[in-house]
């Protein structure tokens, strides 16, 4: 028995008090995973799974393992590949000859049409014109540039690393 | 893939959304969030701890399943908490459950168990003379909701226990908002009504 006196508006605090405190209750373990064996996942999309694909390799374990990976069955590839090679050698080499040659003439022909090109345009005389140092610097500045645009490249193209990667919702 | 933990912070659309993607692990986030609330409405309901976990799987499972037909303008919590009250609803028309124990659920066989579905409502920091009126008081709460008509409960488990604003018990209900009021307030005027025999 409650031993105080109520009136009405303080039963009603009382009673909503009460609710308020009144515990709750959690199912036995392994609700969540009785549920899910019930649940149809959806099958995901060929984008989802690039995304999922991409994400699991760029974990340092699993990048080192897709290497290790493609390093064996490299090995193995070549294990198959050498003796074949070594075994139709001659048929190999006429051919690689012909392929060569084909290659080699139009090499050559490039080449004359570039040079003649090179000529005519006075690119030629212009580097001729250069000292050494500026000749220098000329050449000095063309590598930089070239290695810029690499690194940038790289930088540009590299996967996100680290734990912090924000979770991405696909569209 | 994202983690448990990067799912915490994220608004139930979010993890919806990863859900719908394909994401086990939204999923699981999902029921981690509403699997005592949930429970804990429907339990008070059919008052069985098997019949009201079975309830709580299908109410999860036809929630889960059905999250494509899910609309992010609404709340998710409004939407589950509907599915669990109407397969609660659907189990009292079907086995007219009305009956309440104190002392653990009928099915209890064990000391333990009988201690796990006994009701209690105590607050470690009271004093123990306060900390009876309490646990009684709780009893008789207890009883006293066992009574009520289920949409009154249902009202008033999810105003008072669970928190959730009118608005939100309106929408998870499907009732007018006018009417949620009125159950609620019908529903606590009974309550006091049951308590009144407790007035020194």
């Amino acid at each position: 028995m409650i031993h105080k006196q109520l009136g009405d508006a303080e039963l009603d605090a009382t009673v909503v008090r009460a609710l308020s405190r009144l515990p709750s209750h959690a199912p036995s373990r392994g609700f969540a995973d009785r549920v899910m064996a019930r649940v149809q996942l959806p099958q995901p999309s060929p984008v989802v799974l690039y995304r999922r694909a991409r994400a699991w390799a760029a974990q340092p374990r699993h990048a080192l393992a897709l290497a290790g990976g493609y390093a064996a069955s490299a090995l193995v590839a070549m294990a198959f590949v050498v003796p074949w090679l070594l075994a139709h050698l001659p048929a190999i080499g006429f051919t690689a000859e012909w392929v060569a040659g084909r290659a080699s003439g139009a090499a050559r022909r490039g080449l004359l049409t570039i040079s003649q090109r090179a000529a005519s345009s006075g690119a030629a005389d212009l580097l001729q014109s250069l000292s050494g140092g500026r000749l220098w610097l000329a050449v000095t500045a063309l590598t930089l540039g070239y290695a810029g645009c690499a690194a940038g490249l790289h930088y540009f193209l590299r996967t996100p690393r680290g734990k912090d990667v924000p979770v991405q919702l696909p569209l | 893939m994202p983690t448990a933990k990067d799912l915490q912070s994220l608004s139930d659309q979010e993890v919806v959304a990863l859900a719908r993607a394909g994401a086990e692990s939204a999923y699981r986030e999902l029921v981690r969030r509403y699997e005592r609330p949930v429970f804990s409405l429907i339990y008070r309901m059919v008052r069985d701890h098997a019949l009201a976990e079975d309830l709580a799987q299908d109410a999860f499972v036809k929630v889960l399943n059905a999250l494509d037909s899910y609309r992010a303008e609404y709340k998710f919590s409004s939407w589950i908490f509907k599915i669990a009250n109407n397969v609660a609803i659907d189990q009292l028309r079907r086995r007219e459950l009305d009956t309440l124990s104190l002392d653990g659920s009928p099915d209890a066989r064990t000391p333990e168990q009988i201690e796990a579905t006994a009701l209690q409502a105590t607050d470690r920091a009271e004093t123990p003379l306060a900390e009876l009126e309490a646990r009684e008081l709780g009893a008789a709460i207890e009883e006293a909701i066992a009574k009520l008509r289920p949409e009154y409960r249902s009202c008033i488990m999810l105003r008072h226990v669970e928190g959730r604003s009118y608005e939100e018990i309106a929408e998870a209900l499907d009732l007018p908002l006018g009417t949620v009021k009125t159950y609620i307030h019908r529903a606590r005027h009974e309550l006091r009504e049951s308590l009144a025999h407790l007035r020194g």
